[in-house]
């Protein structure tokens, strides 16, 4: 198990990769420049990112690279701009969020667009699975944050009924939303979004309503959770990262973990990686910083270029014992890469062949097992003999007595017969001699 | 001279060669002495295993002459085998080839890499040979495959092994169609299987051989249904032979097409004829070719057998079986799972319910109908497996369909009433509850609860029922209950039928406890994924029930399987697994989030008391664990956070669990840190640090209180803590601390402490003031700076230097922190 930090920004910069442990630079994939939130890691599997292009473009479009090259492989061009982009944990989804609102589900395997439906009303700036992967939290520009159940979204049935597609509708921030996570409580879990008006906001997922409000001095760029501590924290666009509690008792229960540089350049992104505790940030001038936020200190830095980072994500990648096998094993089924993104959803036939492409887990080098089966055999053999000599004889000679038994009777019944038809010519005999 | 000798123990590394000799010359037979007792054989086998004895000692170990010896008698040990191998009495040959395979499993591997050539040979002249006898032909197949497992494990020998494995497929394919007996089938399946997982290469030339063979077992279905089984799994393992997707969608296809067409026949009157048409259709579309048959040109589709119900349905249920097999084992490369195909065929079985439609009853007899109706819960087992399978195999890919799989399985949750098959469904639920989250729980919720309050009802079932309560806590009968199990009804002093009763699980009772525990577990399922969903709805109902379920399950009889070992009861484990069952469930209940307090908390906890001191092992293991989830209910902690101001009055409209659930995961190392923390801090600022501890030190619970002191437009925290750990306390370090506070913070520091000093002194006490002007300033606690500090002296032994670079004292305006003693 590897885990690697990657970071993307709005200026091209390419996608910088790290590893934690070591600190040392891998691949620079290039070229990116992304929105905010629209760099993802689809599975263990690629690396897909939006990207930003100027406004006449009809077209968005979406670059896909594999672990191992740094040119893009794979481009798709989704029909407009997509500014947030997810996927699900196992990688089998990527969702989309453009800059009209609407919202894009395809498939990875097959690049089929499984779904578009109309989320919001202005561009769409995060999204968000939840632990289990069948919620999608949907933050926008418009302020307002929707909670999609995915199941319920292909429920052609329902849809029909005429039912709001979304589960909850959150509408309290002011200002646009700039960024949500989602904490491990199930179906009990809180959502924390933060917003440029300068607040963050606790939802509970099974109320479907606002917990708590927590006031900040800044406009808040990014959220990151620390998972055990039911703690969240908060780049500020004073350079600040706050410490915000997720129970907090007042509005302003805010502190602050530290500063990410003295020129006062915006944090603009968080991420928190579980494996040692560690806090990622992002800021303004190019500059990643890993914090220990427990001695509230960077313990480590990473350069990414000038421009802002504005995505980062830590990324766990499972190393494959024997790389150089895997390797020639995808280029013997050709690319590793799925097909590009669908720009329209497919209609009649080919819309649902139903057919799922399933990937072979990702340990499947597992050596195959076989056991040993002569001991048993024996022993199951031995009590077969054994049974012969008692059940299965006993039955046997049972029924030979009784076939026995029987003969005998008719041989009496034959003999009888015979007899009788001696007796019977014997007397006609006398009678004809008489 | 040998028997004088000595040995260590038993243990002793020269015992081996004795016992092994011991063996030879009095259990197993030679080329004169004949096998008289079969027994002794199992006994030889597992003094081997015991002992090890075939295991040559490695050879840097021990002095050269022990090694001789040992060796020599394993020597002596295979000799006798390939005599007893080569003989003509069947009896012994057979001792030879099983006690063959003991060997290849347990010898060294030197011995066995040196001549499992010739081993492996002697071995397969049996298979070859005609003459042998039935007894000899399945004890080599099994001796074989394990000389094939043993041969895996050498990594150097691949092509060898691979080539060795390839000559055993045309040899067995022959004894396949010379013999069908069971025992016999059932080792050539074992040792096919075994070639096709270790050496997938060796089948390369014969693979449609095979299938074909495999499959015409399958389709004469004369062998048992569990035998059928293993020649279906084989059938799924086959695809790995070729290792590509394509194969494996190929295989999946003809299984399809196959099972289709069964069903075809089958249904015929009793669904509209278009459906198998399109069935068909969709799997081999009329343009592209479609695949041979299963099992090559005459795969039985067209035999005299075709009208018996019994075997059509004997064939459709094996192959659906082959289907889930293949769906749930794992291959190397990325499978194309037809998984509308598939709904589309379950949701077609499923339909069919043995009603006649209007239109077609003229067209079939009573008899007939009697036939199919006879057969149908088999075919719809099958079909909820391969449903069940499905689910499993594509994950949360199952999105596009899930909404239809939901709406199959609660409308057929609605028609269905045999228990068998309502299990099922239940398994189904939880599967679809366990892989798609909430949002299945969403859509599932009301149909698991509506199926479970049905199946839970307690009125239905003898044994449980609660209008028997009386006659239960009837003092006497309680403690007659177990022994009554034993005997016979007449030692019931009362003993009417009702009592016995009690102790005896029905079979005839109109829901069985095996159904009864799968209710439990999907409602515990749905409980664990989506408890907080309900809670307007079905919670409160669901609560309820599984309370009552618990203590009638429970009630003044406790499972104790321990106990009843001298009479191994199956109808006792039941009641362990119900017990079991139902107390997982009402746990989950407990302990699921929820809006209000769990109703049944005292129930819950007196039922679990009991059950730790009074039931069974199993059930009282779970009850202590149960206990101990519990207590953090009854004693919610409000543990303090990294720093941050409390957390005790946390959500003012919440239950505690909702706030517990978020703070139990990181508790221990933090609080440790900060009461730790505060400790140095106490100590420092207040002499009397040492005293307060005692007072304190013996309250196991942090004490918790917060108060909110508004100082005008200021905002201050007050948080007090009891000190846990007072011997990290070094006293050089207090001077050090002391030295630390901030003389910028001395003015508030005043202000907070007068309000602080009204404070009750019962205890250790701590004011953290923060103040904050304006929305723009920012506040530090200056505490867990402190704790850098402290951290880093302890890891480096440095002393006093800031430990956040980057910090700038002029953004703060304030920080203080006081003692109030």
């Amino acid at each position: 198990m590897e885990i690697y930090v990657i970071a993307s920004s709005s200026i091209d910069g390419g996608i910088g990769c790290w590893d934690l442990k070591s600190g040392i630079e891998q691949l620079r994939f290039k070229p990116c420049a992304s929105p905010a939130h629209g760099l993802t890691a689809v599975g263990e599997k690629f690396l897909a990112a939006s990207q930003l292009r100027n406004a006449s473009a009809s077209s968005g479009s979406i670059f896909y690279w594999s672990w191992n090259k740094p040119q893009v492989e794979v481009k798709s061009f989704p029909v407009e701009s997509i500014k947030a982009l997810a996927a699900n944990n196992e990688g089998t989804y990527i969702v989309g969020g453009g800059t009209s609102g609407d919202i894009y589900l395809w498939e990875v395997a097959t690049g089929k667009l499984l779904k578009k439906w109309h989320g919001h009303y202005r561009s769409v700036t995060c999204l968000v699975f939840s632990g289990d992967d069948s919620l999608l939290v949907s933050g926008s520009q418009d302020g307002s944050i929707r909670v999609w159940s995915l199941i319920r979204l292909f429920d052609d049935f329902q849809r029909q009924q005429g039912n709001t597609l979304y589960e909850h509708n959150f509408n309290e921030h002011t200002m646009a939303v700039t960024d949500i996570v989602i904490d491990y409580g199930g179906c009990n879990a809180m959502i924390v979004s933060a917003s440029e008006d300068r607040t963050c906001k606790v939802w509970s997922l099974s109320k479907g309503k606002l917990l708590r409000n927590i006031v900040f001095p800044s406009a808040i760029n990014s959220l990151a959770l620390d998972p055990g501590g039911s703690v969240f924290y908060a780049g500020g666009r004073d350079s600040k990262i706050y410490i915000g509690a997720i129970n907090a008792t007042s509005e302003y229960g805010t502190q602050v973990l530290g500063s990410v540089s003295e020129q006062s350049k915006a944090v603009t992104c968080l991420a928190y990686c579980a494996d040692g505790n560690l806090l990622i940030s992002g800021s303004e001038d190019g500059g990643l910083c890993v914090w220990d936020p427990k001695l509230r200190r960077p313990v480590l830095t990473f350069r990414h270029g000038k421009s802002p980072v504005n995505n980062i994500q830590v990324v766990r990648k499972t190393i494959v014992a024997n790389s150089n096998k895997s390797h020639s094993s995808w280029k013997r089924h050709g690319s590793a890469l799925p097909p590009p993104l669908d720009k329209y959803e497919r209609s009649g036939e080919d819309a649902m062949d139903g057919i799922v492409i399933v990937d072979p887990p990702p340990l499947s080098d597992v050596p195959a097992y076989s056991s040993f089966l002569s001991a048993d055999l024996i022993d199951e053999q031995v009590k077969e003999l054994q049974q012969q000599g008692s059940a299965a004889t006993e039955i046997e000679m049972e029924r030979l007595k009784l076939e026995y038994k029987k003969s005998l009777q008719m041989n009496d019944q034959w003999q009888k017969n015979y007899e009788d038809l001696l007796q019977v010519v014997m007397e006609e005999q006398n009678g004809g001699t008489n | 001279m040998a028997s004088f000798e000595r040995f260590g123990d038993m243990c002793d590394i020269r015992l081996k060669p004795k016992i092994l000799r011991n063996l030879l010359s009095e259990y197993v037979p030679n080329e004169k002495q004949p096998l008289t007792n079969f027994q002794s054989l199992s006994k030889v086998v597992s003094s081997i295993s015991t002992h090890k004895l075939l295991s040559e000692s490695p050879p840097a170990s021990i002095d050269q002459k022990l090694q001789a010896k040992a060796k020599s008698a394993v020597d002596d040990w295979v000799d006798r085998l390939l005599a007893l191998v080569s003989s003509d009495m069947p009896d012994k040959c057979w001792v030879g080839i099983s006690l063959m395979g003991v060997t290849c499993e347990e010898c060294g591997s030197d011995r066995f890499f040196s001549s499992y050539s010739v081993w492996f040979n002697s071995l397969l002249s049996h298979l070859k040979n005609p003459a042998s006898s039935r007894i000899v032909r399945v004890a080599s197949c099994t001796s074989i495959s394990d000389l094939l497992t043993r041969l895996s494990r050498f990594s150097n020998t691949k092509k060898d092994a691979v080539s060795h494995a390839a000559k055993v497929i045309l040899p067995v394919l022959k004894l396949l169609d010379e013999d069908s007996s069971e025992a016999l089938l059932e080792g050539i399946v074992h040792l096919l299987s075994t070639i096709v997982i270790l050496f997938p290469a060796a089948f390369h030339s014969n693979y449609d051989k095979v299938e074909a063979a495999i499959a015409s077992n399958i389709f004469s279905a004369k062998t048992s249904s569990n035998m059928l089984k293993k020649c279906a799994h084989f059938l799924a393992l086959l695809p790995k032979a070729k290792g590509d997707e394509g194969n494996w969608s190929l295989m999946m296809q003809k299984l399809l097409i196959s099972i289709n067409v069964h069903l075809n026949n089958f249904f015929q009157g009793l669904e509209e004829e278009t459906k198998g048409t399109k069935a068909i259709q969709r799997l081999a579309p009329p343009g592209k070719d479609a695949p041979s048959p299963l099992g090559g040109e005459n795969g039985g589709l067209d035999d005299a057998a075709w009208n018996s119900e019994q075997l059509i349905v004997s064939r459709v249920s094996t192959l659906m079986f082959c289907s889930s097999m293949m769906l749930t084992s794992s291959y190397k490369s990325k499978v194309n799972i037809p998984v509308g195909s598939l709904l589309s065929l379950v949701e077609r079985v499923l339909a069919v319910n043995g009603s006649l439609p209007r239109a077609m009853s003229p067209f079939m007899t009573g008899i007939q109908q009697e036939l199919v109706c006879a057969e149908l819960p088999t075919l719809h087992l099958s079909a909820l497996e391969l449903l069940h399978s499905t689910i499993k195999s594509i994950h949360s890919q199952l999105l596009p369909y899930a909404a239809s799989v939901v709406r199959l399985v609660s409308s057929y949750f609605r028609k269905c009433s045999l228990p068998e098959l309502r299990i099922k469904l239940y398994s189904i639920t939880t599967t679809l509850l366990k892989s798609m989250g909430v949002g299945m729980a969403m859509q599932l919720a009301q149909e698991v609860v509506t199926n479970a309050y049905v199946d839970l009802d307690l009125k239905s079932v003898e044994g449980f029922d609660a209008s028997r309560k009386p006659s239960l806590t009837n003092g006497a009968l309680l403690q007659a209950c177990s022994k009554k199990r034993k005997h016979s009804n007449k030692s019931g002093v009362e003993a009417d039928t009702s009592v016995f009763e009690v102790g005896v699980p029905h079979n005839h009772s109109s829901s069985p406890i095996s159904l009864k525990i799968a209710a439990l577990e999907a409602l515990e399922t749905l409980l664990t994924i989506g408890g907080s969903l309900g809670s307007d709805s079905w919670r409160e109902r669901v609560d309820n029930l599984l309370m009552t379920t618990a203590t009638n399950a429970c009630e003044g009889r406790w499972a104790n399987a321990e106990t009843h070992q001298c009479l191994p009861n199956k109808s006792i484990m039941g009641l362990v697994e119900f017990q079991l069952a139902a107390l997982r469930a009402f746990l989950a209940s407990l302990v699921s989030p929820s809006r209000v307090r769990p109703a049944f908390l005292a129930e819950g906890l007196e039922l679990f008391r009991t059950g730790k001191l009074q039931a069974g092992m199993k059930v009282a293991g779970f009850c202590a664990h149960a206990l101990m989830s519990l207590e953090v209910v009854i004693h919610p902690r409000a543990l303090p956070l990294d720093g941050l101001p409390s957390v005790s009055n946390l959500f003012p409209d919440n239950n505690p669990m909702a706030s517990q659930k978020h703070n139990t995961a990181k508790l221990n190392g933090i609080t440790h840190d900060g009461d730790d923390l505060r400790n140095r801090w106490l100590g420092s600022a207040d002499g009397t640090y040492n005293n307060e501890i005692q007072r304190t030190s013996d309250t196991t619970l942090p004490l918790q209180e917060t108060k909110r002191l508004k100082l005008g437009n200021d905002l201050a925290t007050v948080v007090s803590l009891s000190v846990q750990d007072p011997k990290d306390m070094v006293a050089s370090e207090n001077v050090q601390q002391a030295e630390k506070v901030p003389e910028s913070t001395e003015e508030s520091l005043r202000d907070v402490s007068d309000k602080g000093a009204m404070a009750p002194k019962d205890g250790d006490r701590e004011v953290v003031s923060v103040t904050q002007e304006g929305e723009d300033l920012v506040v530090k606690d200056s505490l867990m700076e402190e704790a850098a500090i402290v951290k880093k002296k302890e890891s480096s032994g440095q002393s006093d230097d800031d430990p956040i670079p980057s910090l700038q004292e002029g953004d703060f305006f304030s920080d203080s922190d006081t003692d109030t003693d």
